[in-house]
C-alpha cells in the first residue's frame, strides 16, 4: 500500500532520510521509531506531502505521490486520519464540531454528520462530552477528541506522529491500544513513538531509524 | 474493510449538493462571527459606509443640479429689441411670423408704453418717466423658444433673430447656461473619480479585515489543510465575511446619505422655493439604497477574494 524507494530528502544543511525503502502493507499496524531527528517526522511528512523527497520515490496505492500536485493534494489527504502529538484541536468550536470537520470537508449530510460523530466519540470513550470545549479537557483527552476526529471519516490509513508524547505511561498506553483496535478493523495504522518500552510491548513491526537510515524492521 | 466506526451512515454526498450546503453552512458561521466581535465589526462598516457615502451623496445632489439647471433652461426666452420707427402693428406681425417657426413656442409683442410703465413700476421712480417728454423704450418682441433646444442651438437661434428685419438687438445670455453646464459636466467627473477612489478604499478597507481574519484563524486554515480541505473550502466563509461587511457597510452608506440629506433638504428646497421651482429635493431613494448596498457588497467580496487568494497560499502546515 505504501512504498518508500530509496527516498533521500536533503535540507540545507542535513540529510533527514538517506536512502530509505520500504513497504507498508494495507492493513498493517507498523511503528517507526528513532531518537528524535532520525527522521520519523520527515518520513510522515513526505507521507502527507507536507514536504517532497529529494530523490527516490513514494508510491501510495501503486500511485507515485510526486504527480499529486495543486488541489489534489487536499483530496489525497482526505484518505488519511492524522494524528498529532499536540492534538491540533480548535479551542474556538466545541467538541463535536472539531470532530465533525473532517466530514463536513468530504461534504457528508448533516444527520450522518451527527451519527458518525457520535459513533467515534463513543469509541474513544467521550461521548456525552460533545458540546463541551476542548479547551477543559485533560491531555489524555484531547488526544482521544484528535483521534475520533482522525477516524471519523473512516480514513484507509491512520497517521500518529507521537500521539503519547505528552502522556503518563497509563494514559499511553490507553491511547496505543485505541490505534490496535483500529488496525484490528483493517486500517493500516503507522505510529512514530520514541517510546520504546511502550511499543516493544505490543506485537507490531517496528521500525528503526538511526540519522536518516533504516536500521531495522524493514521487511514485513 | 469494516467500518472502524460502529453506526456509520452512507458516504459523502453528490459534490454539488454538499457545496450548496456548505456554502450556506459558511454563510451563516461568518455571520455569526461577526456578530460575535460587534464592536470590530461595526467600525469596519462604518468605515466602508462612510467611504461610500461621500460619492453617493455628490452623485444624489448633481442629480438634482441638473434637474433644476434643465428646468431653468426651459424657462429661457429672448427678448427682441425693435428698432424706434418700428410701431407697434408691425411688430405684431413680425412676431405672428416668428411663431410659425419650428424652434419657437410663443412671441409676444410688447407695446413701448407698457414696457414703460412696468420698467417705471419696477424701480419706483414713477414721477420721474411720467415726467418724460419721449418714451426711450423700443418696442419690443418677448419670445419662448420650445424647450427641447440644446445650448448651441439656441445661441443658433440668436443669431438668426439678429438678422430679422427690424429688429435692433437680441437680448439673449447663454453663456451662463453653458457655465453651468460645463460645472455640472465637471462635478460629474469629479464625483465618478472621487467614487472610484472611495470605493478603491472600502476594498482596501474590508481586504484589511480580511487579512485579519485570516490571521486570527490562521490554526484553523492549517487544521483544515492537513485534513484535507483545500482553498476552497477555507476561503469560503472569509468570502462571505467581506460580502456581509461590505453588504453592511453599503447600508450604512445609504443610510448616512440619507441623514445628510435630511439636514441639508430644507434650505436647499427654500433654494428651489426662491428660483420659483416647485419641487423637492430627491434623495437616494430605495433604488439607490439597493445599489449602494450591492456596491458595498460587491467590494467586500473582490476584496475578501483577492486578500484570501494572497494569504491563504501562505499558510501551510508545517
Amino acid at each position: 500500500m505504501i512504498n518508500f524507494e530509496r527516498v533521500s530528502k536533503r535540507f540545507e544543511h542535513h540529510d533527514a532520510l538517506r536512502d530509505v525503502s520500504l513497504e507498508i502493507e494495507a492493513g498493517e499496524m507498523v511503528f517507526l521509531t528513532g531518537h528524535s531527528g532520525a527522521g520519523k517526522s520527515t518520513m510522515l511528512r513526505l507521507l502527507m506531502l507536507l514536504d517532497r523527497a529529494s530523490s527516490g520515490r513514494l508510491l501510495v496505492n501503486g500511485n507515485d505521490v510526486a504527480t499529486i500536485r495543486g488541489g489534489r493534494i487536499a483530496k489525497y489527504r482526505q484518505d488519511f486520519g492524522i494524528v498529532f502529538q499536540d492534538h491540533q484541536l480548535l479551542f474556538d468550536r466545541s467538541i463535536f464540531d472539531n470532530v465533525a470537520l473532517p466530514l463536513e470537508i468530504a461534504g457528508f449530510h448533516p444527520r450522518d454528520i451527527g451519527r458518525r460523530v457520535r459513533a467515534a466519540l463513543d469509541k474513544v470513550g467521550l461521548l456525552g462530552r460533545e458540546s463541551a470545549n476542548p479547551v477543559v479537557l485533560s491531555g489524555g483527552e484531547q488526544q482521544r477528541v484528535g483521534i475520533a476526529r482522525a477516524v471519523v471519516a473512516r480514513p484507509k490509513i491512520l497517521v500518529a506522529d507521537e500521539p503519547t508524547g505528552n502522556l503518563d505511561p497509563g494514559l499511553s498506553a490507553e491511547i496505543m491500544a485505541l490505534f490496535e483496535a483500529f488496525h484490528r478493523v483493517g486500517v493500516t495504522v503507522i505510529v512514530a513513538s520514541h517510546d520504546l518500552a511502550l511499543i516493544s510491548r505490543l506485537r507490531h513491526r517496528i521500525i528503526t531509524l538511526k540519522e536518516g537510515r533504516l536500521i531495522g524492521g524493514v521487511g514485513s | 474493510m469494516k467500518s472502524p466506526v460502529p453506526g456509520a451512515g452512507v458516504g459523502p454526498r453528490p459534490a454539488l449538493v454538499s457545496w450548496v450546503d456548505h456554502h450556506r453552512k459558511a454563510a451563516s458561521y461568518s455571520l455569526q462571527r461577526l456578530i460575535a466581535e460587534p464592536v470590530q465589526s461595526l467600525l469596519t462598516c462604518l468605515a466602508v459606509g462612510i467611504a461610500l457615502a461621500l460619492p453617493a451623496a455628490l452623485w444624489a445632489f448633481l442629480q438634482n443640479a441638473e434637474v433644476v439647471a434643465g428646468n431653468i433652461q426651459t424657462s429661457a426666452r429672448f427678448t427682441l429689441l425693435l428698432e424706434q420707427d418700428v410701431n407697434l402693428e408691425r411688430a405684431q406681425l413680425t412676431a405672428a411670423e416668428l411663431e410659425t417657426r419650428d424652434e419657437i413656442e410663443r412671441v409676444q409683442a410688447i407695446d413701448r408704453r407698457d414696457a414703460l410703465a412696468r420698467f417705471a413700476e419696477d424701480v419706483g421712480l414713477s414721477e420721474l418717466v411720467d415726467n418724460l417728454h419721449n418714451n426711450p423704450l423700443p418696442n419690443s418682441l418677448q419670445l419662448h423658444p420650445v424647450n427641447s433646444l440644446t445650448s448651441s442651438q439656441l445661441d443658433d437661434l440668436a443669431q438668426a433673430l439678429a438678422g430679422v428685419s427690424g429688429v435692433e438687438q437680441v437680448v439673449f445670455d447663454t453663456q451662463w447656461q453653458a457655465r453651468l453646464q460645463a460645472a455640472i459636466t465637471a462635478s460629474q467627473r469629479l464625483t465618478l473619480g472621487v467614487g472610484v477612489l472611495m470605493v478603491l478604499g472600502a476594498v482596501l478597507i474590508l481586504g484589511n479585515t480580511v487579512r485579519l481574519g485570516i490571521e486570527a484563524r490562521r490554526e484553523e486554515i492549517t487544521v483544515i489543510k492537513l485534513i484535507g480541505g483545500g482553498d476552497g473550502f477555507a476561503r469560503r466563509p472569509l468570502l462571505y465575511a467581506g460580502l456581509w461587511s461590505g453588504s453592511a457597510g453599503g447600508f450604512f452608506g445609504a443610510v448616512l446619505v440619507a441623514l445628510l440629506f435630511w439636514f441639508v433638504s430644507p434650505p436647499l428646497e427654500r433654494l428651489f422655493d426662491l428660483y420659483g421651482l416647485d419641487r423637492r429635493f430627491m434623495g437616494l431613494g430605495l433604488p439607490g439604497m439597493l445599489m449602494l448596498t450591492t456596491v458595498g457588497g460587491l467590494a467586500g467580496l473582490v476584496s475578501a477574494w483577492s486578500t484570501a487568494f494572497i494569504h491563504l497560499r501562505r499558510i501551510q502546515p508545517r
